[in-house]
């Protein structure tokens, strides 16, 4: 029997990003480990070797991708714990299988991939569980981007009690709603951005009417100013600037499987 | 074995105008051998209970494969979740499983409690706790009534209607219905138990031990159910473990495994009672071990009755419909009839939750199915699918 220490510094051999210790009298969780996909199998086997079960996957959408949450509990003590992977890319998220080690997680897979359109690489069956398999439907699950939110809104990831340094899982969104919407105004040049491809900024919504009136070709020169005026703040207004922060955002509507 | 060549109508597939089947049988149909039958068994088949197939691979009699097909009866609860607000979201619960509503209350609202971090009142709890066991048990006679109607006895599910209709007298008397209850709130219950309540429950609890003892005589000891049951399906602990199967199908399993006792959630820990496990793991174990429920939840339910306190039933300042989550997530599982049911809510602080995961002991244990019937003959996997406890809606949510 491991003591929630011992899992503890079991994921972080196993690779783990971060490793939390939520509140387990509010969140009903022991331990919670962020893993990359692929330490998630090694992760897996050590908790069947010390036998743990998984009562269930977990699958919820934010802006960040599409974060797994995998929750084990043994069978002859009580203790919870969970494992989260981040399939951050939305046209094609994917998640190794764990479902030759815990063949119920076959079932818990296929629901996901139903729902969001996760992947599942090396699930031996990945067809519809819950959906028609004739006539396939586009996972229904996705948020809208008025609904998305940001893990950060959460606050579970907040006290990482260890982490792979310089280690974020959702980067600091630079004070959304104060800073985005003084450079909304269409006076401000900023606003307009490099590329007119990120148009849908997704923290700062109000910013997106003027940012397209003021699109015209002519911005396209002055365009490398904000660029150059992103880099040294680089830490706080990334996430604004950055289109792999909103991209994905826009594909994951149609995210057909 | 066979002198019959079977012909395979999905070997036909590439041939156009020779199309049979739908998706998922021409998908079981790939990895089939020549000569094999495929039958499907299903979602209209009397043996399943409600609107599951089962497609099987025969050799003569003998299942050498077999898969459960889902999503007849899925109603989108998790989606509707993020819909409405947390509240609004409650009558749900009596929904996901009709057999259980009261399982599934508890989860969700004790779930929202967690984060929000809520104690509901003294009298609340007991009234829980009371509500919860008399559902286990009409749960239980349920099961064991179509179980054995299964097996080919008629008579039987008459007297398990018979009983649970006094528990369906009992809990309409507080949560206002008969099968898809909603009797859990926020920071407490719906209702007060009346007079009647208690008094309906005290006549109960000596009827229903006479009944067992009948129950016993008329069907557990019989020869032919015992024929039906012993040392069919069995299925290890370590089966349960990989599948993350819960419930009796452990306890059947030898591992002592019970949410109310190593998770004493609510005032479980304030009772005396046992966790009946099982020292043979076929579906006669899973028999034994939800008949001892019954006659334990019994236990349970008449200390509850006498210790019950007066009080409040729900905490003042109980949230209201509108009230909004704050932001987190929390897990909680509980005991329900089939095994351990479990809520993951996460919330924004927003006005409907971000997302409601239901984790139904359903679900889980079906997926053990496919390996259990293995090698078995057809009538024996329909005994195996019976002991499972199966509750369509609970499993498709």
């Amino acid at each position: 029997m491991m003591t929630t220490d011992a899992w503890s510094e079991a994921f972080r051999e196993a690779g783990a990003l971060a490793v939390t210790r939520p509140d387990y009298k509010r969140t009903g969780l022991e331990l919670s480990a962020h893993l990359p996909p692929e330490s998630l199998i090694k992760a897996a086997e050590r908790l069947y070797s010390e036998g743990f079960s998984l009562l269930f996957i977990t699958t919820a959408d934010f802006s960040e991708g599409f974060l797994v949450t995998y929750v084990f509990d043994s069978f002859t003590e009580h203790k919870r714990l969970a494992l989260r992977v981040l399939a951050g890319d939305r046209k094609d998220p994917r998640v190794p299988s764990i479902a030759h080690i815990f063949q119920g997680a076959e079932w818990h897979e296929r629901e996901s991939y139903d729902f969001y359109g996760v992947i599942f690489e090396g699930n031996p069956n990945l067809v519809p569980i819950l959906f028609p398999g004739d006539d396939p439907i586009p996972p229904p699950h996705p948020k809208s981007q008025e609904a998305i939110a940001s893990i950060r809104k959460l606050g579970f990831l907040g006290e990482a009690e260890w982490a792979v340094a310089g280690w974020e899982l959702a980067p600091e969104p630079a004070k959304p709603a104060a800073e985005a919407k003084p450079a909304a105004k269409p006076a401000d040049k900023p606003a307009a951005e490099a590329k007119p491809a990120d148009k849908p900024v997704a923290e700062a919504k109000p910013a997106d009417k003027p940012a397209a009136e003021a699109k015209p070709a002519a911005e396209a020169k002055p365009a490398d100013k904000p660029a150059a005026e992103a880099k040294p703040a680089a830490d706080k207004s990334a996430a604004e600037a950055k289109p792999a922060a909103d991209k994905p955002a826009d594909g994951g509507k149609e995210g057909g499987k | 074995m066979s002198n019959f060549t079977f012909l395979n109508p999905f070997a036909v597939l590439d041939e156009p105008g020779t199309y049979m089947g739908d998706f998922f049988s021409n998908n079981f149909a790939k990895k089939a051998q020549a000569g094999n039958v495929i039958l499907n068994l299903g979602p209209q088949h009397p043996s399943t209970h409600g609107v599951l197939r089962v497609i099987v691979e025969l050799y003569g009699e003998y299942v050498l494969r077999s898969e459960p097909i889902l999503g007849y009866l899925h109603r989108s609860h998790e989606k509707m979740a993020e819909h409405k607000t947390a509240y609004g979201f409650l009558p749900n619960m009596g929904r996901v499983d009709y057999l259980n509503a009261i399982g599934w209350n508890w989860a969700y609202t004790a779930a929202c409690e967690q984060l929000a971090g809520i104690e509901p009142p003294e009298r609340a709890e007991y009234l829980r706790v009371i509500a919860a066991e008399l559902n286990r048990i009409a749960s239980h006679l349920v099961w064991w009534g179509a179980f054995v109607l299964d097996l080919g006895a008629f008579t039987p599910i008459l007297y398990a209607f018979d009983d649970r209709e006094w528990i369906c007298d009992i809990l309409q008397r507080v949560t206002g219905s008969r099968l898809t209850m909603n009797y859990f709130r926020f920071g407490g219950v719906g209702a007060d138990g009346d007079d009647r309540f208690f008094s309906l429950i005290r006549e109960f609890i000596p009827l229903m031990r006479e009944r067992l003892k009948m129950y016993k005589a008329l069907v557990t000891d019989n020869v032919i159910l015992r024929r039906r049951l012993e040392g069919i399906g069995p299925m290890d602990a370590d089966l349960c473990l990989r599948y993350g199967a819960t419930g009796p199908l452990v306890r059947a399993a030898g591992v002592p495994r019970d949410v109310r006792k190593s998770v004493p959630y609510g005032i479980y820990d304030r009772f005396d009672y046992n966790i009946p496990v099982s020292p043979v793991n076929d579906n006669f174990g899973r028999y034994w071990v939800r008949m001892e429920e019954i006659s334990e939840s019994l236990k349970i339910v008449e200390q509850a009755v006498e210790r019950i306190p007066p009080g409040k039933i729900i905490v003042d300042k109980a949230p209201k419909p509108a009230w909004k989550l704050p932001p987190g997530e929390s897990v909680y599982s509980v005991e329900g009839a089939r095994g351990e049911i479990c809520v993951h809510v996460i919330s924004d602080g927003g006005k409907s939750p971000y997302r409601v995961k239901l984790r139904a002991p359903g679900f889980s244990n079906l997926s053990v199915f496919a390996e259990a019937a293995q090698g078995t003959i057809l009538a024996d996997a329909i005994a195996i699918l019976g002991s499972l406890d199966l509750v369509i809606p609970e499993i498709d949510r």
